[in-house]
């Protein structure tokens, strides 16, 4: 056991869960107030909000994990993809989605397709989402087992449930301003670790070189071009698809403040990547992947190898931290789903928001368990699986979404069909592996694109009035 | 905003510029080309990164430039 460690991450999640404790009577207050903070967050809080609501276990872990196993070009290729996700939502769909009044991406879909349609997507969204959880408890359970010195499975078991309390607890509210503290924290500590690497090996130029003597193949471009370029769609549209990165957006006081908080986290995400790409030399020129067990524990070695005990304790509730947050915005999302838009909207519309609020509590609670339990043997690297659910949500989601601001032909049959046709396409290439890893959407959205659009022109167009709301998305930018 | 204009939408405009640095890459994909040990279709994805930042901030400015004149 790593008693620094262990003592700095302890004193970390216990402020962590007082601040969520604090926020719970805030949250409580009002269904609004839980779900979206009340809609009154500044840019300042909103960008670190929004960037550690991005800045995932993965981002970190999973990042450079794969950039050393398979190459740096593999990083910078998750970079390309995710670097770009802030402008690339910001272009398409945030302002019209938050000018459409809604809370959450399936309300979204009830507006513009329908009853049907809003069903469907709370479906996958709950389906995403509880196995986004997989890839985070994954990292939270390989720093918990370091750290604490326990078995990986009794720490994934400790930390998703804590993680999960803390959450339920506190809602946005509690979810938001943590979220301040911790992307803070991983933005100065993977700074700090990446000055420490490059002073240790004298420069970046002297470090590649190092990492090239201990790795032969770390420049290189090592799995095939679908590889690459499946990372790139999956992460380029994972604002746009990640029902909790959008549910972000709404949490701002006005439309100039969500675009604001939405720059300057596109900035500090930059930051991440360009600080991770100095981790991964690190980590390469070490020399010891064949001997870990999980490659994704290469983050951790770097940390213990360059850092002393006390930073190393600072830096591990940083990582947990992003784990954290980005956990508790998964669960937010598929309890909003399941709560709100299923049981609220078809089960019991006279539901109190008291009852409302406790259901989304019980069903955030199931998912970590299910996440749980599929992480203590998990399926694939971290960066592959969360390749996995934004390639999922993209095949689904991605157009009859898009095409539902920018297209008034698209209808509900469209819709339907281009979720189903994406999400089912996309589950069976996972499952045949006909292709290169993370691949599947390169086939899987452009069906749900063409079914999207076949079948909407080959049924009837949607109501006059529909239409007129079309337009309403695009109209008047200040007004929201 | 009528519907005819909407390919003079900033969004629309600068998801086309967003499309054509990726294909650039994406197409060109110099794989055999090395800088310092690592393959170009590497540096050439790690410098989109700033590109990506650029656009997010000439979005936001012209946006509220949009704003501004609409007052």
């Amino acid at each position: 056991m790593q008693v620094m460690e262990t003592v700095i991450l302890a004193i970390y999640l216990i402020g962590m869960t007082i601040i969520g404790i604090y926020f719970t009577k805030r949250a409580h207050s009002s269904e609004d107030h839980y779900w979206t903070a009340g809609r009154s967050i500044n840019s300042y809080v909103g960008a670190f909000a929004l960037f550690a609501a991005l800045a995932s276990s993965s981002s970190l872990m999973g990042a450079v994990g794969s950039g050393v196993a398979l190459g740096i070009p593999f990083l910078f290729a998750y970079g390309f993809g995710a670097v770009a996700i802030l402008p690339f939502t910001m272009f398409l769909v945030s302002g019209q989605i938050r000018r459409s009044g809604v809370a959450t991406l399936p309300e979204f879909f009830k507006q513009r397709f329908g009853n049907s349609v809003q069903v469907v997507s709370v479906f996958i969204v709950v389906v995403g989402m509880t196995f986004y959880m997989v890839p985070q408890m994954t990292a939270s359970g390989l720093i918990g087992s370091y750290v604490l010195g326990i078995e990986y499975k009794t720490a994934v078991i400790v930390l998703g449930l804590g993680c999960t309390l803390y959450a339920a607890l506190g809602g946005m509210w509690a979810i938001t301003y943590t979220d301040l503290i911790q992307g803070a924290l991983i933005l100065i500590g993977m700074f700090v670790l990446a000055a420490l690497v490059l002073f240790e090996h004298g420069g970046l130029s002297a470090l590649v070189q190092d990492a090239l003597a201990a790795a032969p193949h770390f420049g290189d471009v090592t799995q095939p071009w679908l590889s690459y370029f499946g990372l790139f769609l999956a992460f380029l549209w994972f604002g746009i698809v990640s029902p909790s990165a959008v549910m972000r957006n709404f949490a701002s006081r006005d439309a100039r403040t969500a675009r604001r908080s939405a720059m300057w986290a596109c900035l500090l995400y930059l930051l991440v990547f360009v600080f991770g790409f100095v981790v991964a030399a690190g980590g390469a020129s070490l020399g010891i992947l064949d001997t870990l067990e999980n490659r994704d524990m290469i983050f951790v070695s770097v940390i213990e190898h360059y850092m002393s005990p006390v930073l190393a304790g600072i830096m591990f509730a940083g990582l947990l931290a992003a784990i954290m947050s980005s956990a508790d915005a998964m669960l937010l999302a598929i309890s909003a789903g399941v709560a709100r838009d299923i049981y609220k909207e078809y089960i019991n519309k006279e539901a109190s928001e008291k009852t409302v609020t406790r259901i989304g509590f019980v069903v955030m609670i199931v998912a970590s368990i299910i996440g749980i339990l599929i992480a203590i043997n998990p399926p694939q690297l971290i960066a592959i699986m969360v390749g996995w659910v934004g390639g999922f949500l993209l095949s689904s989601f991605g157009f009859p979404l898009v095409l539902g601001i920018w297209w008034k032909r698209a209808n509900k049959q469209g819709a339907l069909a281009g979720m189903l046709g994406g999400a089912i396409m996309f589950l069976i290439l996972v499952i045949t592996e006909p292709f290169a890893l993370v691949s599947e959407p390169i086939i899987a959205a452009p069906v749900s694109l063409l079914l999207t659009i076949v079948v909407s022109l080959a049924t009837s167009p949607p109501s006059e009035e529909i239409q007129s709301r079309v337009e309403s998305y695009h109209r008047d930018q200040k007004a929201v | 905003m009528k519907s005819n204009s909407r390919i003079k939408d900033p969004g629309i405009i600068l998801t086309i510029v967003l499309v054509f640095v990726s294909l650039f890459v994406l197409i060109w994909w110099p794989t055999d080309i090395y800088l310092m040990g690592i393959s170009l279709a590497g540096w050439l994805m790690f410098s989109t990164y700033i590109i990506w930042f650029l656009l997010a901030a000439i979005y936001v400015l012209w946006i509220e430039k949009k704003d501004e004149n609409n007052e």
